[in-house]
């Protein structure tokens, strides 16, 4: 019985810690911090970079008509 | 490079540290005053919202503190809540969890996912500032059906992408109808069962602008860079500058146009006709759209569209499945009635102007689908609360606006600004009046000419370039929402509605209305950009109005650079 009441005391005291990491985390806005900052630099060094198909060799020629 | 203390320090109150004003310095600590900021939040006039951001990112050095309640709930319900069915949604989507890993591929292969989806919780933040109460909670469900329907809609553009399956055509490839994101969801109401349909720039070019404006901008410029005019409407660059950029998922083996808005979305049809190199099927909507001449010319072009389908995939249409989604979102279109019918005759209106514009829009383009029924039940539940106990859901208002004509998307929340700065509040706009049509599903006859009608009254065709009889409509509506504002949208590049400017200055002359005009680019940031926006309503607030703003740190910032 003490073992579970600890486990269970050990568990609530741990979602207490993570609710209020994740309170700090929306409180100060760390998440729209780390997207802006860190994130999305990322991203858009990757996607600038990144090998894309020449679309404009697409052959463009007439098609039959659709009824 | 050094990073001394000092820099660490800087960078520390840059991001973190809210300066006092002076007044604030000087005035002596109140404890009582302190605890009641605490339980309920500040008053509307000592919020001080502009003194929260990051520089010009608009980011902020901390979320609002809404009160107690209000900001529990926001982060339990609307942060936390959000974040959590984001995932939970890429699974039930996605098929499972695996699902997670097509998102994964997803995110890194397209700009407009990778960049732009993942500040989603930003656009809650704009879009509710200030918010309070049952609008907090009326207007975040809103949202959050907007971002679930965003992620069904690129899953299954994911999974069924033949470019992130190494070419290969798959079960869903061959099961999705492609189409363009002004052509209704409600055309395949009789293929439900069988396929799906998404639109093709609905989630890579509309809704992205909204989340963060900065990823469109390369699409635009894409589109320039082959030699493109610049000067159509900003919307069909950014439509056809992804098929440029190579930066559309392959989810589809055909493609089913429209020329709605405008001749700017035949250009786009063509385009894509040459990128795509596959069937297509556009389906044009004529400008003069009520002319009793071309009804049966529309409604053919809905068979045809609908015979191009059975051809292409070899099944037939459903009648039964159409009249089953057409039945229900009929539903939809009752409770959009009743919230008309609050927001027009009551101060219990408890949606932000923007919540009201992007989730009406958003839905009735989209169709009938599981998720709008589920937010309708949640904010019925919330305005019949406010409606039963006469909560007055903004109670700072001094004038209620309509907006007409079509949005700045890149500042579709200047609204959410003008109420908490002016105390304007945006009652109903343009957008949200559009697609205003039963369906009748008594017989084949009915159910064609009202689908048909519905298709007319599309955006931006009903009541923008759809004929000036229309466009004049918005003293009707203004009467009937009892408004005393226009805020007048004006898009610079839109050919159809800078060809009426003039009627509407000598209209708003003669009735002697009070109407702000506000020009923009529609997507494109970089022609008008916010600030600019909101020095136009400052000026006339204070020149013409004579008012004083209820929040002055609101009146001048910079949000250059911000999502």
């Amino acid at each position: 019985m003490k073992t579970i009441g600890k486990f269970f005391f050990k568990l609530i005291r741990f979602a207490v810690i993570v609710y209020g990491i994740l309170f700090a985390v929306f409180y100060f806005d760390l998440d729209g911090k780390f997207l802006y900052y860190i994130w999305e630099p990322f991203m858009i060094k990757r996607f600038d970079n990144m090998k894309r198909a020449d679309t404009l060799k697409t052959p463009y020629t007439m098609k039959d008509n659709v009824e | 490079m050094k990073i001394s203390f000092k820099d660490v320090k800087a960078k520390y109150r840059e991001l973190f540290v809210v300066e006092k004003s002076p007044e604030e310095k000087n005035k002596p600590f109140d404890a009582k005053k302190a605890v009641k900021d605490f339980w309920y939040g500040k008053p509307h006039e000592e919020r001080r919202l502009g003194d929260l951001y990051v520089g010009n990112t608009g980011l902020y050095k901390h979320r609002e503190w809404r009160g107690f309640m209000d900001t529990m709930y926001y982060f339990n319900m609307i942060w936390l809540y959000n974040y959590a069915h984001m995932v939970t949604d890429i699974m039930k989507y996605g098929d499972g969890p695996k699902g997670v890993f097509e998102f994964a591929k997803g995110t890194m292969r397209y700009r407009w996912m990778g960049q732009t989806y993942l500040t989603v919780m930003h656009w809650f933040d704009r879009g509710l500032e200030g918010v309070r109460g049952d609008a907090l909670k009326a207007s975040a469900w809103h949202y959050r059906g907007m971002v679930s329907e965003t992620i069904r809609q690129f899953m299954r553009m994911f999974e069924a992408d033949k470019k992130l399956h190494g070419g290969e055509e798959n079960e869903l490839w061959k099961k999705t109808i492609a189409h363009n994101e002004t052509l209704s969801g409600n055309i395949f109401y009789g293929w439900r069962d069988q396929l799906d349909d998404v639109a093709l720039e609905m989630i890579p070019y509309f809704v992205s602008v909204h989340v963060n404006n900065h990823t469109v901008l390369n699409y635009i410029d894409a589109a320039q860079s082959i030699g493109l005019p610049a000067d159509p409407c900003p919307m069909c660059q950014a439509e056809y500058g992804l098929f440029v950029q190579d930066d559309y998922p392959d989810y589809s083996p055909v493609m089913l146009t429209s020329n709605e808005a405008c001749d700017g979305s035949v250009a786009t049809s063509v385009l894509q006709d040459w990128f795509l190199n596959r069937p297509l099927y556009a389906m044009p909507q004529p400008m003069r759209y009520d002319d009793p001449l071309v009804q049966e010319h529309c409604q053919k072009e809905i068979e045809g569209a609908w015979k191009f389908i059975e051809e292409q995939f070899g099944i037939k249409m459903d009648w039964d499945q159409y009249v089953k989604h057409a039945q229900s979102f009929n539903k939809l279109t009752e409770f959009e009635w009743e919230k008309w019918d609050v927001a027009a005759n009551t101060p219990y209106y408890p949606i932000t102007g923007v919540a009201q514009a992007l989730y009406r829009i958003y839905y009735s383009q989209d169709g009938d689908r599981p998720i709008w029924h589920e937010i309708d039940a949640h904010v019925k539940a919330i305005m019949d609360n406010t409606v039963k106990n006469k909560i007055n859901c903004f109670p700072k208002t001094r004038h209620r606006a309509i907006a007409w004509s079509c949005a700045p998307l890149y500042y579709s929340h200047w609204c959410t600004w003008a109420y908490n700065c002016w105390g304007i509040n945006t009652v109903i706009n343009m957008d949200s009046l559009m697609f205003d049509q039963y369906l009748r599903t008594d017989t084949y006859e009915h159910a064609l000419e009202d689908l048909s009608w519905f298709n007319e009254k599309a955006p931006m065709r009903a009541m923008a370039v759809g004929g000036h009889e229309h466009i004049l409509s918005l003293f009707d509506y203004m009467e009937r929402f009892n408004c005393d504002m226009v805020i007048m949208y004006d898009q610079l590049q839109c050919k159809g509605m800078q060809g009426i400017h003039g009627v509407f200055e000598d209209e708003f002359r003669k009735r002697n209305i009070h109407a702000i005009w506000i020009p923009h680019a529609l997507p494109d940031k970089r022609t008008v950009s916010r600030a600019e926006i909101r020095d136009i309503i400052n000026d006339y607030m204070t020149t013409v109005m004579r008012e004083e703003p209820l929040d002055p740190t609101l009146l001048d910032f910079d949000d250059s650079m911000s999502w």
